[in-house]
């Protein structure tokens, strides 16, 4: 007998949903700086796990997973997401960075309103209208509320979207295999989900220290031959 | 969930096809023509690993450079265009909000293989380029490129005779596979023969703003 309640398997496979790789949101085309890394010789074959949980620890767990959490939070409340999205702006450096994540976010705004994700179309159009921008991580915690997910799974599918998205670049660019991928994600698992269930701080206090990879996307822009948006 | 119903805008039409088969080229000769019959239109490229085939148009004088957008694919230019066209679609609507009379847009594919097709959710309309250098087996080898599309396009058959290329075979061949669907041939250096895309797409799709079901009908 399986004692599991059906609306915890509901809420497992809509993690699953949001959380695949396949899920049509326009993720494959980032690669957040490690196609720059790679190119200048700074991240290769076998420096995959310590990326990855470098790039955990320094720019999700104080800033993405942050904003999420607070848009999560905030999912409804116009203005609230609009100072957040207003914050995702002012705190990325690169430009390349700062378009990629608005590209993201409309591209996961329209996916979601197209579903019907409650919430979604109401900000997409504020975004559309050219009031906000629309940065992904605030498009990702209020679908996701939107959907009925909790904060603490929300933020699970956040971390594994974002690792997922850094380790499937990395095969594309050539430097890691799929059992390093697999491995990649298995190390950043335990500290995601420990992460997803710890206190998140104020918005004052959100923080990111990724200096090679911000420089990687600002130079980006420069680079005649290039695989991914940024 | 539900799925929503919205104004789409302009009509999109595909064009994918191997590398270097010719699909920029035909772009360029479609653009003069298709804005000669007063068609406001505009162009979405996906370029494997540069933006070169935008810069191509963008310098070609032919359209206004802001017309012009370039979508990375991230090494994967079936997935752009098929599994998830969410950043082609982003693009477009880009378009069709910064040129309110925006009609046409015509969104290149980044060169690819005979596997790869377009999404019914990004485009109303796509065409498929091949070319005689390629070799006169392609038709024969039924890819889903060649079978799907709803427009063959030859290309280059003025080379057909330099390569040891069997022309009509192998137009008879594609028109067999595809069931009688239209193919066309062109020689994009030259522009003879691309007066027969303008035709096809002029008779396949409603230029000009829609209005439809927006996703998961498998038509916009």
């Amino acid at each position: 007998m399986n004692d599991t309640p059906v609306s915890d398997i509901e809420t497992l496979l809509m993690a699953c949903q949001f959380g695949d790789g396949q899920f049509p949101s326009g993720a494959f085309g980032f690669s957040w700086g490690l196609e720059g890394l790679v190119t200048d010789g700074l991240v290769g074959r076998g420096d995959l796990v310590p990326f990855i949980l470098g790039q955990v620890d320094g720019r999700w767990s104080g800033f993405d997973r942050v904003f999420v959490a607070h848009a999560h939070d905030g999912a409804g409340d116009e203005a609230a997401l609009c100072g957040l999205d207003a914050g995702v702006e002012t705190y990325s450096l690169a430009s390349a960075q700062r378009e990629g994540s608005r590209r993201a976010g409309a591209a996961l705004l329209g996916i979601h309103a197209r579903l019907g994700t409650p919430g979604a179309a109401e900000f997409r159009k504020l975004v559309s209208a050219g009031k906000t921008p629309g940065h992904a991580a605030v498009a990702l915690g209020l679908v996701l509320a939107g959907a009925g997910l909790a904060r603490g799974p929300a933020l699970a599918l956040s971390g594994y979207g974002f690792v997922s998205g850094l380790t499937t670049a990395a095969i594309r660019l050539g430097i890691a295999s799929h059992i390093d991928m697999q491995q990649a994600i298995s190390a950043a698992r335990p500290v995601i989900a420990a992460l997803a269930q710890s206190p998140v701080l104020p918005i004052d206090e959100v923080s990111s220290f990724s200096p090679l990879t911000e420089i990687a996307m600002m130079r980006h822009g420069a680079r005649s031959m290039r695989l991914f948006s940024n | 969930m539900t799925v929503s119903t919205e104004v789409v805008g302009a009509a999109r039409v595909g064009v994918g096809g191997p590398v270097g088969s010719g699909k920029t080229a035909l772009v360029e000769r479609l653009i003069p023509l298709l804005r000669g019959e007063g068609i406001d239109l505009a162009v979405i490229t996906n370029d494997l690993v540069t933006k070169e085939d935008a810069e191509r148009l963008r310098r070609s004088r032919l359209i206004d450079p802001e017309r012009v957008l370039a979508v990375e694919a991230g090494a994967c230019p079936h997935t752009v265009i098929r599994e998830d066209p969410t950043l082609n679609i982003e693009a477009a609507e880009r378009l069709d909000a910064q040129f309110p009379g925006l009609e046409l847009i015509l969104i290149e594919s980044g060169g690819d293989n005979l596997a790869s097709t377009f999404s019914l959710d990004l485009v109303d309309y796509w065409m498929f380029v091949i070319d005689v250098a390629g070799g006169d087996d392609i038709p024969r080898k039924r890819g889903p490129g060649i079978i799907q599309s709803d427009l063959l396009v030859i290309n280059k058959v003025d080379l057909a005779p330099h390569v040891g290329v069997d022309l009509d075979r192998m137009v008879a061949e594609a028109r067999e596979v595809r069931g009688g669907r239209p193919v066309v041939l062109t020689n994009c250096r030259t522009g003879d023969g691309v007066d027969g895309v303008v035709r096809a797409i002029r008779d396949a799709v409603p230029l000009g703003r829609q209005t439809g079901k927006s996703a998961g009908s498998g038509s916009r």
